[in-house]
């Protein structure tokens, strides 16, 4: 490959200087004129019925502008499965349930006013365990469904697993549980709705998923009895997502709905306890899960069910199966895969995306479930996973097309790096687990496309309108990046604006680790069209064929006499201020040639897929049952890194979230309370316990991905907690099946086995 | 946040009489790292918020003859002052390593020693190595003023023995004995930004043949509602050679005597486990120190 | 119940009124318009509030801005030079990739300012200390420890050429 100017290179986030200075804008930090505040009533228990609401008081207070109840709205059911509305009615199903709601002049104001509201309750039995749930004569959550159990087709089953099981020599089973755990963003949630004369919408948001979340306000709107309006999204920085902005929430329809009352701009913003409670985490899941392998160790079957804790109401957290089927039936070569996936309603949080989107709870089992089968079966765990490992060229059973694949060099490098073979002191172990990830989109909707729109003005400045959202992972950097290369220009005479619907073209969202794959793909379709344009106006200036042409550091001059050379800014002027003058602007659309799943959970979902491999060595102190780590190390197959600091960044971000997945996080709930709605019982890792991840990027090159690249968002999270898993077992021989693997956990795992249990 | 007024008395005297003159309606505050947190969460309302900020010569950390004399901490002293003290590091490190993992350095900044123990959580890292210091508070109110053990100023969560208007001025450690060694360990999940599962504050003080324990001190935390001491574990080395082997036996001894609880943050079998683990730990780590040169 | 106060904000005198149970952190952001300093948890946990007050961290939500009077505030807007030069840590945060969504960094930044004016070469546990009241889940930290450490190198080179040219 040519010697790159700006692909490859570590060049800063191109927000960085705003967000080091304090310039850089969040919600929070905007205000409208006019603007109310608006604040939610919570329930006050699990499961009840609303008997009475008394909200005169509150109307009388002064300042307040309007105050809303279930009773008081038009019936907007949103989330996938429509059984959620932005304030209940009738009976609450959680304490997160939105009872009631206020605008006033101020939040002091609107605080006061929801202590006035009154609310007479009378309890129902609840449920709080989804295996109890799924029992003859539990409570249940969602009458008119009469039954606990979601409609979900999560159901696959590809080979014979029944067979296979059979013929395998050495098999496995086990049962894992993980809980819930949550995003932590810096930044809460929040969201300004505003009308204009017409009660058309703008929405300021946080949303990874503008042009989704339109259309969901325009349904809302739609059941407002407001038809054919115009709906406007608005991003501003955005304080972290990792998912969590991945859907719709009640707190948003509840500002618009308070806005249409109000007439007014209306601001919700999230308090951190608030956050914790009513915003939705993690899937939890209990996941039983055999594996069996022939004498030689490959792989024969793969046989999963779980359970899935839905809570009260629907989110993607219910359709995190879907996510699940992927490293189920592909992660590692295996010919016959059997899934089934039940969600049962309780009346606990609900949860939705969460960086991994399922994959990490899946991997946690698999992961550990691969190390317990190479040892029945007496073979090295490192060579065990080489054995089965993907290989390009693969069609796994859920029909993935793997193309690039770096698995091996990854498991490799992770041997190496590691120091796998090295001897151990006391009470101390390494483990390894792999990962499968969509790298190049993701199918899940029947569009997985990106717009770009590029325009060059008079001096060779560009600007790029996307679809794609950075929410701080860099997607801003990496387009201006690949625009720039294709250009010839600087990464600083690029500029990425992608925070307004009204200019930006449509994009599904930044999930599946698609951004850097898909909407640089798309940035390279319109500059690709400026650069032809470019060289067919320079070829008539200059007397040059095009393609004997090239454009480097602002300047276009003849590949065969470089001293031919003509200054960008003043080729376009040229072109522009002359009789049939022209400009350029360019639009492209990219939707990647990958497919929808079939009814059998069949089809090449992404267009290519990303692979990795973490390493970790550990020591367990016996007595306290705490797990150090000591080395770990990160290996990716990434195709290309286009900007590796970046991509460092999300690699070191996603590991040690996923290590406060492995050994500190839960979101402790007691008959439905959240009891830790906060950051000093909930526990995200501080800078104490940062851990050194030695990193190290394969680079496959892949044919499909922008300058070869593949997705690196979520993978970084996605192997952590089975590699330390692993590594605990190899130190002191005790299998963890249950996250966060607490000292607590741990050291009464070790007394039991010393017990002998 | 709920309104309220807040007074900057110049003296001691002054205050007092200003939370005599309001009541019930009136707060004292210090750092306000807790009292904000708590008006914020709405668990205290008051009207008036008494600072003891600007009473002068409140926040002094000093001792006149080095560790063989006492040492006096001014209630106002910042856990920051404390971390950063020389002669605390030096022959107090119980108290350094507890106060230099108090939430985080902007904590520490503001937070005072004196609203740590008045707070008066079972958790309290302040309370735990004074308590092992056997460490003596002064109380000054508006009957006067008195001293009395810290130990005994604690009366159950959130709850000590000030009576209305009463201000804690002044924390008292007694001279150490020669040959002392000290330690503390706050036990949580993760490193940093704790509220621990429990604290455990050792002191040892040792013959001239540096083996003979002379004299036992083990404190813990959230190991019942106030900061506790185990006597009988104390009792049981003092007069003893200490190795690790005693050692363990003062923490099982510790531990039975231990009143530990369920929690959020822990369970009880695991914290009685670790004050036996960590009672001989720290055990150990006061041996080293003793021992040490300076 | 309000009151006067007169204060050093980022170098300016400020004279103003303001209420008693304001914050620090509620006088800077909606009162003056700063809104660098940022709201996480409003609870003394998280450090995204941080200023320096006397050169001292504090969490600005749990600091009255009565207690400001008299003394020197600073906070992120005032850590550039008046002519927009950056100070060697946004520049050092900057170019290590020590910001993704950015929410933390100005917190962030002022610690590590307040440690590295204490502290001019700080160990890696030194950094790790200092820092740990800064929640960041973005990063994974190193980023910022690398940015910390090139930043003090930097700071220090300066001050050794200084020296330098005094003696000559």
């Amino acid at each position: 490959m040519e010697d790159l100017t700006a692909v490859g290179k570590p060049i800063p986030k191109l927000d960085a200087v705003d967000k080091a200075t304090g310039r850089a804008v969040y919600i929070h930090d905007v205000k409208v004129p006019g603007m109310l505040y608006g604040k939610i009533l919570y329930s006050k228990y699990p499961h009840a019925r609303i008997v009475h609401m008394d909200t005169s008081r509150a109307r009388r207070l002064p300042g307040v502008r309007a105050v809303l109840t279930g009773e008081d709205i038009p019936p907007v059911k949103f989330g996938f499965y429509k059984d959620n509305t932005p304030l209940k009615r009738g009976k609450v199903r959680s304490y997160r349930d939105e009872v009631a709601a206020v605008a006033a002049v101020d939040p002091d104001v609107a605080q006061e006013a929801l202590d006035l509201i009154e609310v007479h309750y009378e309890a129902l039995p609840a449920v709080f365990d989804p295996e109890e749930a799924m029992g003859e004569g539990a409570p249940l959550v969602h009458e008119e469904h009469r039954t606990n159990v979601l409609r979900l087709p999560w159901k696959m089953h590809l080979g014979d697993v029944e067979e296979a099981r059979k013929q395998a020599r050495y098999v496995v089973e086990d049962r894992f549980r993980v809980t819930w755990v949550t995003h932590c963003c810096m930044a809460t949630s929040g969201c300004i709705a505003m009308f204009d004369s017409s009660m058309n919408l703008t929405m300021y948001s946080n949303t990874q998923i503008p042009s989704l979340a339109q259309k969901d306000y325009l349904e809302a709107l739609e059941a407002m009895g407001l038809r054919g309006k115009r709906v406007r999204v608005i991003k501003a920085s955005i304080g972290g997502a990792f998912g969590s902005k991945l859907d719709t929430y009640p707190y948003e329809y509840v500002a618009i709905l308070l806005a249409q009352a109000t007439r007014k701009p209306v601001r919700i913003l999230f308090d951190r306890k608030e956050e914790f409670v009513a915003t939705s985490g993690r899937q939890p899941a209990i996941i039983e899960i055999a594996q069996g392998c022939d004498p030689e160790g490959r792989l024969l079957f793969r046989d999963v069910s779980m359970i899935l804790d839905n809570g009260a109401y629907t989110s993607w957290g219910a359709t995190t199966p879907s996510v699940m089927m992927m490293p189920i039936s592909s992660l590692y070569r295996v010919p016959n895969v059997r899934y089934e996936a039940r969600c049962v309603y309780t009346n606990n949080t609900y949860s939705q995306a969460m960086r991994g989107y399922g994959n990490p709870q899946a991997t946690f089992a698999i992961e550990s479930s691969m190390d317990r089968l190479a040892e029945e079966a007496g073979i090295d765990r490192v060579d065990f996973r080489l054995r089965n490992a993907n290989e390009p060229g693969d069609v796994t059973p859920q029909e993935f097309k793997i193309t690039t694949c770096g698995l091996k060099a990854c498991i490799e490098e992770v041997r190496r790096k590691l120091g796998w073979d090295e001897p151990r002191g006391q009470d101390e172990g390494v483990g390894m687990a792999c990962l499968i990830h969509v790298g190049g989109g993701a199918r899940v909707y029947k569009s997985d496309g990106c717009g770009t729109i590029i325009k060059v003005d008079d001096y060779g400045k560009v600007d790029v309108f996307t679809g794609a959202t950075d929410m701080g992972q860099g997607a801003d950097t990496v387009i201006a990046q690949v625009v720039a290369e294709e250009l010839g220009v600087e990464v600083e005479d690029v500029r990425v604006i992608h925070t307004d619907t009204d200019v930006c073209p449509w994009d599904v969202g930044a999930h599946a680790s698609r951004t850097t794959f898909v909407a640089c793909n798309s940035a390279l379709g319109a500059a690709r069209n400026i650069k032809e344009r470019i060289l067919e106006i320079a070829s008539r200036q200059m007397g040059e064929p095009p393609e004997k042409l090239a454009i480097r550091h602002r300047e276009v001059f003849s590949t065969q006499e470089p001293e031919k050379r003509l200054e960008l800014g003043k080729l376009l002027r040229k072109a522009h201020f002359s009789p049939s003058g022209q400009m350029l602007m360019a639009e492209y659309f990219y939707d990647p040639a990958n497919e929808n799943l079939d009814k059998t959970f069949r089809g090449n979902l992404s267009m290519t897929y990303t692979f990795g491999a973490h390493g970790v060595r550990v020591k367990v102190d016996r007595e306290t049952g705490k797990v150090r780590v000591l080395k770990y190390v990160a290996a990716h197959d990434v195709g290309k890194a286009i900007n590796p600091m970046l991509l460092e960044g999300q690699v070191y971000g996603g590991a040690l979230m996923g290590i406060g997945y492995a050994l500190t996080e839960q979101l402790l709930l007691d008959k439905g309370e959240v009891m830790n709605p906060n950051f000093r019982d909930y526990k995200i890792l501080t800078a104490k316990d940062a851990v050194e991840i030695e990193t190290h990027i394969v680079e496959t090159m892949d044919k499909d991905g922008p300058f070869g690249a593949k997705g690196i968002g979520e993978p970084g999270c996605v192997p952590t907690a089975p590699a330390i898993a692993n590594a605990i077992y190899h130190a002191v021989g005790i299998r963890m099946r249950e996250l966060p693997m607490t000292p607590e956990r741990v050291l009464a795992a070790i007394l039991e086995k010393q017990r002998g249990g | 946040m709920r309104k309220f007024s807040y007074l900057t008395p110049r003296s001691l005297d002054e205050a007092i009489s200003l939370m005599e003159s309001y009541g019930e309606r009136a707060r004292y505050v210090a750092g306000g790292t807790d009292v904000l947190v708590k008006i914020k969460e709405g668990k205290l309302r008051p009207e008036y918020l008494v600072s003891l900020r600007r009473i002068p010569s409140m926040d002094r950390i000093w001792c006149e003859q080095g560790p063989s004399g006492e040492l006096r901490i001014g209630a106002l002293a910042t856990h920051r002052a404390l971390e950063c003290s020389a002669t605390i590091r030096w022959h107090y490190p119980i108290l350094h390593d507890a106060v230099s993992n108090i939430g985080s350095v902007q904590i520490r900044n503001v937070a005072t020693i004196g609203g740590n123990l008045v707070n008066a959580v079972p958790s309290a890292d302040g309370a735990i190595p004074l308590v092992t210091l056997d460490a003596q508070v002064r109380l000054q109110g508006p009957k006067g003023a008195r001293q009395m053990e810290l130990l005994h100023f604690f009366m159950g969560p959130g709850q000590t023995v000030l009576d209305r208007g009463e201000v804690l001025t002044e924390i008292i450690v007694p001279p150490l004995a020669p040959r002392t060694g000290s330690a503390y360990i706050k036990f949580g999940r993760r490193e940093a930004m704790e509220l621990p599962l429990l604290g455990v504050g050792v002191l040892l003080s040792l013959d001239q043949e540096m083996r003979r324990c002379l004299k036992a001190r083990i404190g813990l935390g959230v190991a019942a509602p106030t900061p506790m001491r185990a006597h009988e574990a104390e009792a049981f080395l003092e007069g003893r050679d200490l190795d690790e082997a005693t050692l363990r036996e003062a923490g099982r001894i510790a531990a039975e005597e231990s009143r530990v609880r369920d929690s959020v943050r822990g369970a009880a079998w695991y914290r009685r486990e670790m004050v036996k683990v960590l009672v001989c730990r720290m055990g150990l780590r006061c041996l080293e120190r003793a021992r040490a040169p300076h | 119940m309000a009151r006067r106060i007169s204060f050093l904000l980022n170098g300016e005198l400020q004279e103003l009124e303001v209420e008693d149970h304001w914050t620090l952190l509620h006088l800077l952001r909606e009162e003056l318009g700063l809104t660098g300093t940022k709201e996480g948890c409003g609870s003394g946990e998280c450090g995204a509030c941080t200023v320096l007050v006397d050169n001292k961290a504090v969490n600005s939500c749990l600091f009255l801005a009565a207690e400001a009077e008299g003394k020197e505030v600073l906070t992120i807007e005032g850590l550039a030079s008046p002519d927009g030069t950056l100070h060697p840590l946004q520049r050092a945060f900057v170019e290590h990739g020590a910001i993704q969504c950015g929410f933390c960094t100005p917190g962030m930044i002022l610690s590590a300012k307040a440690l590295l004016d204490e502290n001019p070469s700080p160990t890696e546990e030194e950094i790790r200390h200092a820092l740990a009241g800064n929640l960041c889940r973005c990063t994974g930290y190193l980023q910022i420890f690398r940015a910390v450490r090139a930043a003090s190198g930097q700071l220090r080179g300066s001050s050794v050429e200084v020296i330098a040219r005094s003696t000559e």
